[in-house]
């Protein structure tokens, strides 16, 4: 059992979060659907993690506090999903390939368990004046 | 009868009655449109100067005193804007020595260059929906981002060639790192590839269509996955961003796939663009500078590259004006705080992390509910519309022609 596991974070789109996304950033309805991880079932037995569990993700570029869910695709050790956020956004990084796009899709991070809060947009707006 | 903006499909079957100005009763539109035309009635915004609400014509005659007093100024966004507005967009960016730049710079661009130039061949959504037998969702997942994509055009529909359709006629296969909502629906044919691996997948079928065992992957499926292609009689091939940010510097595998395919069968291939008019920012920057995206006009030159793109540019311009598009949102943290240090000049008919930082928010019209123009669907099909609501707010057009006349 590890206390901190690392994985690749594939950033995805989903159509309810969109949709919460068009009718308010600012809304719970649209925190709630962003600012969550999937993870593989192994994944949260390894962090000795329940769904619905707050969870730190952190690399060298930033650090948030999300929900985890319970993947229910087939097995993906190691690989993570969230859907494309400002909560994601806090951990990609700017530095660029020749194609100038960063990397949304292959952010790598660990996970722990969280002892503050999920991250509020509002905290994502002073980190970005700050 | 209205036109979503909502994505690059532009449907234009949508019915929307209205009632004290308010939208009673809606039809054909999709989760997604539903978002998108809900949020004209919630979270508009209002002129603003450093965060107070000031009447319009000073929010223009600030916008314009920023612009005209900066030496490196930025102006990205553009792909939630018409055909109309992009025009007087790029007008200003010469007007002003900007630079210019929109969403496709990290988005389907890299893609959009070689389908613009002809490099890798295309078709319109008429003839995927008339002629396709074969459709394929490479790191795509319209279920999500295109809701609509499948019944109009590349699975349900009957088509001229295509009756019996989805149920005998079409087959749909699902490349991707995760079993979406698209894959699902393709059931067996989905074809699962590790994040960073549409490279390996794409060498790995290439052997395959060359009679040779693939080195990587399910040797079964990937044979299994050769087949369909060559037993395709009109195939298309739709990527999504899976696709394109796994494979990025390595786009020409994409390229030899194209032309080898096209020596056995037929395929054509259609970007699964997200913002409505996207492609057409990148024909009309074609048309006149010879880049689709990321032109600096500085010094009254056109210079392109990977320095005059948002990310790039964010760091080293010294005020920016963002045009429907929320990049504090969507951009890495870094691109996001380095925006909103920025004297800022946010444009938008909606509040955004983005207008929150302005120094200087303008309200506009939302694109084909309050301002008509034209647009070029995610297969360059332009489409017109006309407004549905009456509105006294300013389409994007009419401002940055009014803030062009302030400068």
């Amino acid at each position: 059992m590890a206390d901190v596991v690392e994985v690749t974070i594939v950033t995805v789109r989903d159509i309810f979060q969109d949709e919460a996304g068009r009718k308010s950033r600012f809304s719970d309805e649209y925190k709630n659907l962003s600012a969550l991880i999937i993870l593989d079932k192994q994944d949260l037995i390894r962090l000795k993690a329940k769904d619905g569990q707050r969870l730190l993700v952190k690399n060298d570029v930033g650090s948030i506090v999300v929900a985890a869910r319970t993947s229910e695709d087939d097995a993906h050790p190691g690989i993570a999903f969230m859907y494309n956020s400002p909560w994601s956004n806090q951990l990609v990084s700017d530095n660029v390939c020749e194609s100038s796009i960063p990397g949304f899709k292959s952010i790598k991070a660990t996970l722990s368990a969280a002892e503050t809060n999920i991250t509020q947009i509002t905290e994502i707006q002073a980190r970005m004046q700050s | 009868m209205a036109t979503c903006t909502g994505c690059s499909l532009l449907c234009e079957d949508i019915e929307a009655a209205l009632e004290n100005g308010a939208l009673s009763h809606v039809k054909n539109l999709c989760r997604k449109g539903h978002g998108h035309f809900q949020a004209a009635f919630t979270e508009r915004t209002v002129p603003m100067i450093d965060g107070q609400q000031v009447d319009l014509d000073r929010a223009i005659a600030k916008a314009a005193e920023i612009l005209r007093n900066a030496r490196s100024p930025l102006l990205y966004g553009w792909s939630n804007s018409t055909l109309e507005a992009q025009a007087a967009g790029i007008k200003l960016a010469e007007k002003l020595g900007a630079t210019i730049d929109d969403t496709s710079s990290f988005c389907q661009g890299i893609l959009m260059e070689r389908i613009l130039s002809g490099k890798i061949p295309t078709c319109t959504l008429d003839d995927v929906r008339n002629y396709a037998d074969t459709s394929i969702f490479w790191g795509s997942d319209p279920s999500s981002s295109h809701p609509r994509h499948l019944s109009r055009f590349s699975y349900y529909p009957r088509g001229e060639k295509r009756q019996k359709s989805y149920e005998e006629e079409r087959t749909c296969i699902a490349v991707d790192v995760r079993k979406s909502a698209t894959a699902k629906l393709c059931s067996n044919y989905y074809f699962r590839v590790a994040p960073g691996g549409d490279g390996e997948f794409l060498e790995a079928i290439l052997a395959v269509l060359d009679g040779k065992i693939p080195r990587v992957g399910d040797k079964k499926k990937m044979i299994e996955f050769g087949s369909i292609l060559k037993k395709t009689e009109w195939g298309a091939i739709f990527p999504g961003l899976g696709m394109i940010y796994s494979l990025q510097d390595k786009m020409e595998l994409f390229e030899r796939l194209l032309a080898k395919l096209n020596e056995i069968t037929t395929f054509k291939v259609i970007p699964m663009v997200g913002h409505y008019n996207m492609r057409g920012f990148n024909e009309l920057m074609r048309e006149k500078t010879g880049f689709i995206n990321r032109v600096s006009f500085k010094g009254g030159a056109r210079a392109h590259g990977p320095e005059h793109s948002v990310v790039a540019a964010a760091r080293t311009c010294d005020a920016a004006l963002v045009i429907g598009s929320d990049p504090l949102s969507a951009l890495p943290f870094g691109t996001a705080r380095a925006l909103a240090r920025l004297p800022l000049i946010a444009i938008d008919p909606r509040r955004s992390m983005t207008t929150d930082a302005a120094k200087v928010v303008i309200p506009s019209a939302l694109s084909g509910l309050e301002a008509g123009g034209t647009a070029a669907r995610m297969d360059g099909v332009r489409i017109k519309f006309e407004p549905i609501i009456d509105t006294q707010l300013l389409s994007d057009e009419q401002i940055i022609t009014r803030i062009m006349e302030a400068i």
